[in-house]
Formats: C-alpha cells, structure tokens, sequence
C-alpha cells in the first residue's frame, strides 16, 4: 500500500500530499548531515498520524528518481530514531543505498511530513558510511497548515483584535493587554509581509512544485522550491508565533481555573516576553524600506508669516533635536539662516544613526501651528506653517549619483567687498548649485571653507540623489511620502496651543492633547502610527 | 576637537604612544604649572619626540603662543558660573547689532554668537555642555538636561580669562583667531598670534590649483617647492600635504614671529623632514635653490598703502601691517615676484600668486605678456568662490 502510494505519488506529482495538512521541511543541504536538527521554530509537542515522509536525493544537479526501496532504509538511517512517535512512514525517492553510500555531494534533500502541525526534535543523522558526504544545510521549514491557531475557545488572533482590549503599559500584569499588544504586533507584521500577496504567491508555488515533471529541470524546481520554502518559512515563523500566543491565553486560562498563581505568572512572563520581542519585531517589519537604516538630512523652512513663522520654524526644528538625541542620534547643524528678530528662515540638521531616515520620513510635510503670537502685541490668534524634508544619505556609494565638478557652481555665501586681505572674518559659507538640476545646498557652520564646502556638497548630493530617486520612483509608480515634494498644500500635522490644546496628525488622524511634550522631542507615537498606516495603504495597493 | 595630525615619522624617531601621552598630560596637568615653553614641547612630543633635528632652532627668540584648545584643563568652573558668562557675553553681542557692519563691514551679531560658541568649543572639556548654555540664539524650547548646577567644568582657560578675552574682541575688535589662538584652515587648525597674517579662506584656494596641476605632473609631485612670505606656514603645510613623498617645500619670512610660529604648526603636523623654514625677505633665503624650484607660492601683501586705513578694524588694528601693505599701488611685491620668478623657476615649474583682485591679475599678466615674453606660457587668471579674479597662474617656458 505505501508503495503504490508512492509510486501514485510521484507519477503524478512528486509531492502531492496525501492529505491537505502537511508540514514541509526543505533542506538545502551544503556539508554533512550529521546531527542536523531539525527543530521545529517552536518546541511544543506535536503529534503524528499516518506521516509520510518523500525523501528524493539528487546528486548533483540530477536528481535520482527511484522509488523508495524500503519504509525502513530512510527510517533506519535518517529520521525514525529521533521522531518520537510509532507511526510514521519514511519514503526515499532515492532509495539506493549504494548511490547514497559513494554519494558525493547529495545536495538537497526534501522531505514531506505530513502532520497536523509542527514537529519537534526532527532530527537527520546519518549514522552510515562515512565516505558519504552529504553537504549540510540551510533549511527552510514552515508549516502548510491552512488551520488558523486558536485557543481552545476559538480565540484568534484576528478576533482579539476584534475585541479591541485597552492595551495598557508593559508594566500592568493584565493578559488581554499584552495579547491585544501582540496581536496588533502580528496584523501589523503580516501587513508589512503583504500577506495576503504572500499567500496567493505561495498557492502558485505549491501548484508550480505539484506538476508531475518540475524536476525535469532541477535548476528551475530548485528555484522554485527555494523560494517556497523561503515563503513558508515567513509564514510559519508568523503561524508559530501566533500559535504561541493562543496556547499562553489557554494555559493562563487554565491556571486561573486551576487557581495556579505560579502558572499564571510564569505564564504572564512569558506573554509579556512575547510582547517585546513582538514589538521588535513589528519595529523590523515597520523599517524595511530601501533606506530606512541609513542616515539622513532634515530640513526645516519657515512659510509666510514673518517672524511668528520663523519661530514656528526653529521650534520645529529644537523638536527634531530633542527628538534625535532621546533617540540617541548624533546631531550636527549643517546650515542655519536665522530670523531677523526670532527663530530661523531655514535650517538643516544632519541625524547620524541607524534607522534615522526609516523614522524621520514620517515627518516630511507641512506643520501648522495655531496661537497667540509672542510676536504680537494685540496678542491676536496666529496660523503659521513650516515645510519638513527628510533626505536619506545614502550608505552605499556606488548608488549615488555622479556629480561631475563641471556641472557645481560654487560661490561664496554673503560675500561682498574686496575679499582676501581686506577682510577678517570667521564667515566662510559657500553655496554650491548643480547646474543641471538647479539643486544648492549650503554650509555655513564649519569653521573654515574647505570644510564648509565639504558638508554643503554632501547636502547636495543627498538632495541630488533624493531626486533620481523620486524620478525612479515615480517611474516604478511608488512614490512614497517621503520624497513627495513638499507643497504648502501638503499639511501632515496641526499643532494648536489655543484656544484649546491638540496635535493631530491629519495623515493618520493620531492625536494627543499635550503640545509640550511633543514639542519637547515625544514624536514617536506619530511616527509609528503614520508607518504602520503607511503598510495599510501599501497592502491595499493593487 | 577636530584636530587631525597626519604624522610622518622619520626612522629615527619613535611616535609616542597614547598611553605615554596621556601619562605625560596628566602629570603635567598635577604640576598645575602653566608654562608656555614646556607646552610647546609637549605638544612637539606628541607627533614625535623631539630629538627631531628640525626642533625649534635656539636662534628664534620669539616663542609662538599655544592656542586655546591645545592648552591643559587646569582651570575649572561650575556650571552656572559658565551660563552667567554666556548670558553676558550675549549681552555685549546683542548691543553690537549691526553696528560693526555698517561700521567697517564687520561682523555681526549672528557671527558673533557662533564665535562666542566656538570660543567656549576651543575652551571647555567637554563641549556637549554648550547647547544647554542657551548659547543658541533660536532657542525654541531651551532644555536644561543634563547638568547640575555643582558639576564641576574643566577648563583651558580660566572664567576670568574668557571675560576678558571676549571683552576684547567686542570693545578692542581682537580678531576672533588672535583670541583662541588658532585658524580653521582647510582641513587644518593652525596656531596664530599678533605679528602673523590670519589665513584667508580664499587663500585655501591656491592649495586646490597646486593639486590640480601635481596630479598628472610627477615632476611637480616631487618636486622642491616654495612658499614666499609663508606666516603661519598655512599655504606650505597644505602643500607639503599633497605633494609626493620625495615633495620637499621651503617656506620663508622676514617676521621672527611668523617663522616662529610656522615652525610650531609645521611641527604639530610632523612635517618638519618636509618643510625647511627660512628667514629672510622673499627671494633672497633662496639663493642657493635659483633655477631649481618646481613651484612656487605666494599671498604677498597687495593692499595698496592709501587703503589700509580704512580697513575692518580687526585687520587695520590688530593684523601686521607687513604682510598687508603692497606700496602705493599695492603691486610692488607682486612685480618683485613676476621679476624674478622666471629664474627661480625650472623650466615647466609652476607659480600661483594671489591678488587684491581683477585690476592686479590683469597688470600683472600684461607684464608677464609683454615685459617677459618668452619666460612665462598658459598664465591664467583664476577667481575666487565670491567670482573675483583672485588668483594668477601659469608656468615657466
């Protein structure tokens, strides 16, 4: 019976499952297979039930079809005496031995389990011959199981959202926060991974693996099989996760039934472990654009408005400071115009850090500041805007831009009078503009000029390749927030001192009533609502 | 602090370690003795030790001054002692206003305000306390994090110093470099004291067009060149830097002062195998050298005398006269130079004069055409950053 089954199988489809839930382990195998565990990414106990297991081997890039010789040949010698349980089945596709035994470089092995979950403790030895060298691996397991985990009252992930608990801090001991807190971590993970995206990838791999003759070209099956095991192993890893989270809220159920406080606070640990490393995790998901981790320029100017706008500007700017440095950036001020009276005109500052630019495009756009002016001795009600850039200073050299020192102008910044001997001053600002785009940039903080000319050229080239990158970007039809050119009509956030107390974000509609503190560098709540709603427009995008 | 020493250590020397160095500074820092000698010997020690043959020659009875942010923390303040500087030193800036600019076209409050912050910079151990000095004139929301009031500051020079140094550079106009004793110099901080020319930004310039023209020249690269009327040895520490590594220059004055001063700055960037510093009015330190010069420099003194008067008090006050005064028309050193340029020369040798500007470029070139024709080809005249033609260039033919 197996091995019709097999034979069934592999005529028709390699690795048509017999039943619909089936766990899939891929090895890529590069060295020796010696004590390669293969450990499910949980360790929890699982059960098997008519298991099978196709082992096909190929040599090379040539795969050897053979029908399986024997159950026992790949359970003696791979798996049997590490799995756990009495009824499974092993198939090897390669079956002979002796290949096996001169086997020089087996460099894939593949097998099928079918169970009801995850396994645990899976190991593959090989505990013969050991002329053979069967290369090692990477692998790749996941879990095809089309079952949604849930607790054993059906609780799932998507319904605890649903149920919309107060997540509350860290420190309060209270299950449904943390559950909730992990919850949202894993919906806002699965937005990033374009879940629903992935899944219809992986049905067409799977479909794509399932046809009788894909080893017919290793090459492309292997392709194949490395991209689909590479998908599951994201979705597994996510499946896993929030199998752990239903399994905790049961086990803390029971342990409150039970009345088992030891339980139920290893348990709550546990939960609230889950918490931060959910919480990384989404931090992961949230910052994985193509130059998130680099560093970057702010810029801040002052709309109209005079001086009430130029002070709106600088403490805009004082805020992306304060901000920067709670995040532990470096902060130096490359350019800076002052206002006549208050405040500044323009100012650029540069943020050294990883993960600056990821955060800090979320600011980009146009801030709106409501109250009575200082400046204003008929204390009247004042509106005054100020424009944000983020500009990524990218890492990696060979993306940027070549600027050709025939397309700069470089001229020296307010200069006037006969210069040279005539004049001492510790002014030294140049301006540099590229022709070509008309972009300048300038650096008036430095102390002498070849140092000025050297931070305002590294401005211009982050502006010059901010601009390839928008026009790639508009040719890819992805244009981000980011790189959105900044227009006064572009408004993100209204900041109102009177007569009542707000900042509202008008992107993400987030808002909190206490102006200070968010002026005072507490911008994180905004920027992480605005990331995460940046994924949900992503996701829905065709 | 931004100082990079690019040390060239001869075989016969031994680099000092860090360790040693730090040992040294803080035994030194114990004895609580402020002595401008030892520290100029110390910090020739730090980019070698000195039994470097080239150490300041005994026949130098000027000692160059030690600039603010190379000195010892021996002094000390606290906290708010510092912000009651700050606050007044603000104060004096703020009754400046503009007045300097239309004065004399001189600095000011905003330019003020950052020398002030980079006073304290060149002063203070550790300058991240100087954003909370509400030193920022666009203070927003000034935070106070960080410092409590009886933290101790160290300092390198002591309140009452920094009191008075700044007074003198609001009443008196002290330029700001006399004050802190240094100039940021392309990539250079070099030390300067009354009695020496401030480099110039414009001045950095020539640096950039000798290193155009020894990038594909190897003669040049290796060559011997010259740095006439050097002060503080600014335009021949910069060459010296991008010449190769046979590249020898020889920078001379006439000021005691100025070669005293060359020689410490020369010295703190371990240059001294390359650089041989001469006393002496222009050419004639050179005699030995005439016909055998690759390239030469030179930011002669080219204000006409009728001008000096009336120039930023900073300069007309406190800079020497003799590295600014170029005689009537302001073109009398420049002629000297031109006159005598093509034999100092080898044929092929390169020279970069700066001038007061576009009439001088254009007298001189026409000189070079018509007076000495023959001895000069591809003289060009280059502009500034402020597109004034600043600069004439060419070779020897």
């Amino acid at each position: 019976m197996p091995n019709l089954l097999a034979r069934r199988s592999y005529l028709r489809s390699l690795f048509l499952p017999p039943k619909p839930s089936i766990d899939v382990f891929l090895i890529h195998t590069q060295s020796e297979l010696r004590n390669t565990n293969l450990c499910s990414s949980n360790s929890r106990r699982f059960s098997i039930s008519n298991s099978f297991v196709y082992v096909p081997f190929y040599l090379g890039s040539k795969m050897l079809p053979h029908t399986p010789k024997s159950s026992e040949f790949v359970s003696n010698h791979y798996c049997s005496a590490h799995l756990h349980h009495q009824h499974c089945q092993f198939w090897s596709l390669s079956g002979k031995a002796p290949i096996l035994g001169h086997g020089c470089g087996v460099s894939s092995i593949i097998i099928y389990f079918q169970a009801p979950n995850s396994l645990e403790n899976v190991k593959i030895s090989s505990e013969y011959n050991r002329n053979r060298v069967i290369s090692n691996g990477v692998m790749l397991f996941c879990s095809h199981a089309a079952v949604e985990p849930s607790t054993s009252d059906g609780l799932t992930v998507e319904r605890i959202i649903g149920n919309q608990w107060t997540i509350l801090d860290e420190s309060a001991s209270d299950w449904k926060s943390h559950a909730s807190a992990i919850a949202q971590s894993v919906h806002l993970i699965k937005k990033r991974l374009q879940w629903k995206k992935l899944m219809v990838r992986l049905e067409q791999l799977s479909a794509e693996l399932n046809k009788p003759n894909i080893w017919d070209d290793p090459v492309h099956a292997g392709k194949i099989s490395r991209e689909h095991g590479s998908l599951m192993g994201k979705v597994k890893e996510v499946k896993a996760f929030e199998q752990d989270l239903c399994e905790h809220i049961d086990m803390i159920k029971l342990a409150r039934e039970e009345g088992d406080a030891e339980l139920e606070s290893e348990t709550m640990k546990a939960l609230l472990r889950m918490r931060r490393d959910s919480k990384e995790k989404e931090l992961d998901a949230l910052l994985s654009g193509d130059h998130d981790s680099c560093s970057c320029f702010i810029e801040v100017q002052a709309g109209a408005g005079g001086t009430e706008s130029m002070d709106w500007a600088a403490m805009v700017m004082q805020m992306y400071k304060a901000w920067a440095q709670r995040h532990g950036y470096g902060v130096t001020v490359v350019d800076e115009m002052p206002g006549e009276i208050a405040g500044i005109k323009r100012a650029t500052i540069k943020l050294d850090g990883e993960y600056a630019f990821g955060y800090a495009k979320a600011e980009a756009g146009v801030h709106r500041l409501v109250r009575i002016s200082p400046f204003d001795s008929g204390k009247r009600r004042h509106t005054s805007f100020a424009a944000v850039a983020v500009i990524p200073i990218l890492e990696d050299v060979s993306s940027r831009i070549q600027i050709s020192e025939s397309d700069l102008r470089i001229e020296r910044f307010r200069a006037g009078g006969a210069g040279g001997q005539h004049v001492n001053t510790t002014e030294s600002a140049v301006r540099i503009t590229h022709i070509p785009t008309g972009i300048t940039a300038t650096c008036q903080n430095e102390r002498s000029q070849h140092q000025n000319k050297a931070s305002a050229m590294a401005v211009l080239q982050s502006r010059v390749d901010q601009l390839e990158m928008a026009r790639q970007a508009q040719m890819n039809a992805q244009h981000t927030q980011s790189l959105t050119e900044i227009s006064w009509g572009n408004q993100i956030r209204t900041y109102v001192l009177h007569p009542y107390q707000m900042v509202k974000d008008l992107r993400t509609n987030y808002e909190v009533s206490d102006p200070d503190s968010v002026l005072e560098g507490d911008l994180d709540g905004f920027i992480l609502c605005f990331l995460s709603a940046a994924l949900d427009k992503d996701e829905d995008a065709p | 602090m931004k100082t990079t020493c690019f040390i060239r250590v001869p075989s016969f020397c031994t680099p000092i370690s860090p360790i040693i160095r730090k040992h040294l500074q803080k035994s030194f820092n114990k004895t609580g003795h402020y002595n401008q000698n030892h520290i100029s010997t110390l910090n020739s020690a730090q980019t070698s030790i000195s039994t470097s043959p080239s150490s300041p020659a005994p026949s130098t009875s000027h000692k160059p001054q030690t600039p603010v942010f190379l000195r010892p923390l021996i002094y000390s303040s606290t906290f708010p002692d510092l912000q009651s500087f700050t606050s007044w030193a603000k104060t004096l800036v703020s009754s400046v206003g503009s007045t300097f600019v239309q004065l004399d076209n001189g600095s000011d409050s905003t330019l003020l305000l950052r020398e002030l912050r980079w006073l304290l910079e060149d002063s203070i151990d550790d300058p991240s306390l100087i954003p909370h000095l509400g030193i920022c004139q666009n203070g927003g929301i000034t935070s106070n994090t960080g410092s409590s009031s009886t933290e101790v500051v160290r300092l390198r020079v002591s309140l009452g110093q920094m009191y008075q140094l700044w007074k003198q550079r609001i009443q008196e106009r002290r330029p700001f470099q006399y004050i802190v004793g240094c100039e940021h110099w392309r990539d250079l901080v070099l030390s300067v004291e009354e009695g020496v020319l401030i480099p110039r930004p414009e001045t950095e310039k020539i640096v950039d067009l000798v290193g155009n023209v020894v990038g594909g020249n190897e003669m040049l690269r290796e060559g011997l060149w010259a740095d006439l009327g050097t002060g503080s040895g600014a335009l021949a520490i910069g060459i010296a830097r991008i010449l190769g590594k046979n590249g020898r220059v020889i920078a001379t004055d006439l000021s005691p002062t100025a070669i005293s001063v060359a020689k410490f700055n020369v010295e703190r960037y371990g240059l001294q195998d390359i650089i041989e510093i001469k006393q002496g009015s222009w050419f004639s330190p050179l005699v030995h050298v005439e016909g055998e010069l690759d390239g030469l420099v030179c930011n002669p003194p080219y204000i006409p005398s009728e001008d000096i008067g009336s120039l930023q008090a900073e300069v007309a006050k406190h800079e020497p006269r003799l590295a600014l005064d170029g005689g009537v028309e302001g073109m009398d050193n420049l002629l000297h130079l031109c006159e005598r340029t093509a034999a100092m020369l080898k044929p092929g040798g390169f020279f970069a004069f700066e001038t007061n500007g576009e009439k001088q470029c254009r007298l001189l070139a026409n000189h070079m055409e018509n007076e000495m024709t023959g001895s000069f080809r591809d003289v060009n005249i280059v502009s500034d950053f402020a597109d004034i033609p600043r600069f004439l260039t060419g070779f020897c033919d």
